[in-house]
């Protein structure tokens, strides 16, 4: 079983790159690096998960440079059930552009019909609550903008905080098991029911997780807290 | 009315200064906030000294600002600094505030003003550096600062085009701000610690700037500082202008070189941040027209600051107060390496949490993962407490980082914690903080110190 981490040298903001360890961890798969001048393993081999994390605003126009050709080759997966992560302002490169705060406009991959609008000023932060399925996540949001034009569902249903944009519940974006998320860092680590549906859905029979009791304490604690009416969720 | 505004802002903030004195509240930022609410202008015009040094970057600006600060009056400047207040806007106006008479005439002969890098839009307005020194930029808080690339745009989009930058040629992001303004290089020459492959999780610089091929370096320090080159185009990081070479760690010395000679400098401290701070200095100061000599001499007489790094012995132990600034993957990793390093059986403390952030929201932990706990993985290192708000994701991120679980002990409440410590005759306990911790880390430590000397006897 492998684990493919798209761009690392590029997409590795926040811990991001924690999600890919984390998960061949705790399944024994192996952890697999395409740098940007490398065709992605997925396009010809068995890639049981495939993860591209957060990158700076420059690096986006990199990535979608570099991922345009094996576009297809994404789709084509995805609608063969394949398994795909991405997270953080990665998710901006699937969509149709982003906007800049002076109206000039980036075109982006055009995989959903959905556009950012970029604050480069107005940096913005906050804790996250939502659900999947019968599951609670818990994230962090730090981004300079937020998407819009979605009306779907996203992959995550907003409980607290903010979805594509703070108008809606929709969080982050899904095709089949292609998943795109705004929320950064070790996701996975930080949501052990959500990385054992991830192995699930790799095709890992019963998972268990690396220190699957010490996750789960920082997990339960976190939830805690962020269910309490009084904790404030957006940063200041 | 500009000017009328203007001196009824200075007056008044002149005015507030005896009153906060009396009231036991000096040191604070209330003039500068109280002359730029009346004056929003007054940055641009105060009086302000012949000389402006700024210095700013993720790093080390403190300890290089001290410095300067200290050669400069040890030569006979009298120098105006804001080692005493703030590095943001309100900050650099109280000590402009101070820095001038009644009626404007400016009493120093030079400034040298540590400045917040996200606050640039705000200063250079309006203050002119002759001279900008950025010693390096990293990851720093991921809500404020986002990324390197993007304080080093931030910066470009502020600095005046005709400010001179001593800047670190060891570090590429830096080295791509303000890409038209004059400038001086400084790094260091290969040491005997250095390596070719970053060991660290952070690395911002891995692509050449002009093809987006790999970057290789001809020596990696940490992260992404070193002396870079790209193989498939080409591309090299710049000259050096003004170098540290020769750094001998035994006999703690180094030698600083330029194009009209060198000096043989004491090591004021075994850190590569620190060294780097030193010729960081020496850069601006050899600028300024100071020989080597008298700089060595001078730097020979200063010190680093003791909230940073601190040793007691306290029972059978000694105990080290180890800055580590919480939310800074960096520092934290940077700190860890240290300590990793030092001869002998270690005990460690981490209690680098965001208090304030608790208070008002839950502090981002996505930092954890991007900081080299790895670095803790040691056989020496017998025993860790982690404590805090933030405990269970310290306990957690040290599993995952290789840490056996019974090295680890996990208690929420700082002072509790402290029970756990165990004090082996002959280790060292350091205890880990930030700045936002920094004044009940003060004060744990002296329970810390209590137990310490219980334990002894």
């Amino acid at each position: 079983m492998k684990i493919e981490v798209l761009y690392p040298e590029l997409c590795n903001l926040y811990g991001d790159l924690a999600n890919a360890e984390y998960l061949a961890r705790s399944s024994g798969a192996e952890l697999v690096r395409t740098g940007l001048r490398d065709t992605p393993r997925f396009l010809t081999e068995d890639v049981a998960l495939v993860y591209m994390g957060g990158t700076t605003e420059r690096g986006q126009n990199i990535v979608r440079d570099v991922f345009a050709p094996h576009l297809d080759g994404l789709v084509k997966r995805t609608d063969n059930g394949g398994v795909t992560l991405v997270t953080g302002n990665a998710l901006e490169i699937f969509g149709e552009y982003i906007e800049n705060e002076d109206g000039s406009r980036e075109a982006m991959l055009n995989l959903f019909p959905i556009h950012a609008q970029r604050h480069m000023t107005a940096r913005y932060n906050s804790l996250y609550l939502g659900r999947l399925e019968d599951m609670d996540i818990v994230g962090f949001k730090s981004q300079f903008g937020h998407s819009y034009g979605m009306n779907g569902d996203g992959l995550f249903t907003t409980v607290r905080g903010a979805g594509l944009n703070p108008d809606v519940k929709a969080e982050g974006l899904r095709r089949n098991n292609l998943m795109l998320t705004y929320l950064l860092g070790p996701l996975a680590v930080l949501n052990p029911p959500f990385a054992k549906y991830l192995l699930g859905l790799m095709g890992v029979a019963e998972p268990a997780l690396a220190f699957e009791d010490a996750a789960m304490d920082v997990y339960t604690h976190r939830l805690e807290q962020f269910s309490q009416p009084e904790r404030g969720f957006i940063y200041h | 009315m500009g000017k009328l505004k203007f001196y009824a802002a200075l007056w008044a903030a002149k005015l507030s200064r005896p009153a906060l004195k009396l009231t036991g509240h000096n040191g604070t930022n209330f003039p500068g906030e109280l002359a730029l609410k009346i004056c929003p202008d007054f940055l641009r015009y105060v009086g302000k000294p012949e000389h402006v040094i700024a210095v700013t970057g993720t790093n080390g600006k403190t300890t290089v600002s001290n410095l300067l600060c200290d050669i400069l009056e040890m030569d006979g400047k009298r120098v105006l600094n804001n080692r005493f207040g703030s590095n943001i806007s309100s900050g650099i106006a109280t000590s402009l505030v101070a820095g001038v008479g009644l009626f404007n005439r400016p009493r120093y002969h030079a400034a040298v003003l540590e400045i917040d890098e996200r606050s640039s839009k705000r200063i250079y307005p309006y203050i002119k550096p002759d001279y900008l020194v950025l010693t390096n930029l990293f990851r720093d808080s991921i809500m404020r600062n986002a990324h390197p690339h993007y304080i080093a745009d931030f910066l470009t989009a502020s600095i005046p085009p005709e400010t001179k930058l001593v800047v670190n040629a060891d570090d590429l992001i830096a080295c791509s701000v303000a890409p038209d303004n004059p400038r001086v290089c400084f790094g260091i020459r290969k040491m005997d610690t250095d390596v070719t492959e970053c060991i660290n999780l952070i690395n911002d610089n891995r692509i050449c700037p002009r093809c987006n091929g790999d970057l290789k370096y001809e020596y990696l320090r940490y992260h992404h500082i070193g002396r870079a080159y790209c193989p498939q185009c080409g591309f090299r990081a710049p000259e050096y202008d003004v170098e540290g070479r020769d750094v001998d760690l035994e006999n703690m010395t180094m030698t600083i070189a330029d194009r009209e000679g060198s000096g043989q400098y004491r090591l004021l401290s075994d850190g590569v941040f620190n060294i780097y701070n030193m010729v960081t200095a020496a850069a601006l100061l050899r600028q300024l027209g100071m020989s080597h000599e008298k700089i060595a001499g001078y730097m020979d007489r200063t010190h680093i600051v003791e909230t940073r790094y601190n040793v007691e012995p306290v029972g059978q132990v000694e105990l080290v107060m180890q800055m580590a600034k919480e939310k800074n993957a960096l520092a934290c990793s940077r700190a860890f390496d240290y300590v990793s390093h030092q001869p002998g059986r270690k005990e460690l403390f981490l209690m680098m949490n965001c208090l304030g952030d608790e208070k008002h929201w839950s502090e981002n932990v996505c930092w954890l993962y991007d900081c080299d706990f790895e670095f803790l993985n040691s056989d020496e290192i017998f025993h860790i407490v982690a404590t805090g708000p933030r405990a269970r994701d310290y306990r957690l991120r040290l599993l995952l980082a290789g840490v056996p679980a019974e090295r680890i002990d996990c208690q929420e409440d700082e002072f509790a914690a402290t029970e756990l410590l165990r004090f082996e005759p002959g280790s060292r306990v350091y205890m880990f903080y930030g700045t936002d911790s920094l004044a009940l880390a003060y004060k744990v430590r002296e329970k810390v110190k209590a137990l310490g000397e219980e334990a002894a006897k």
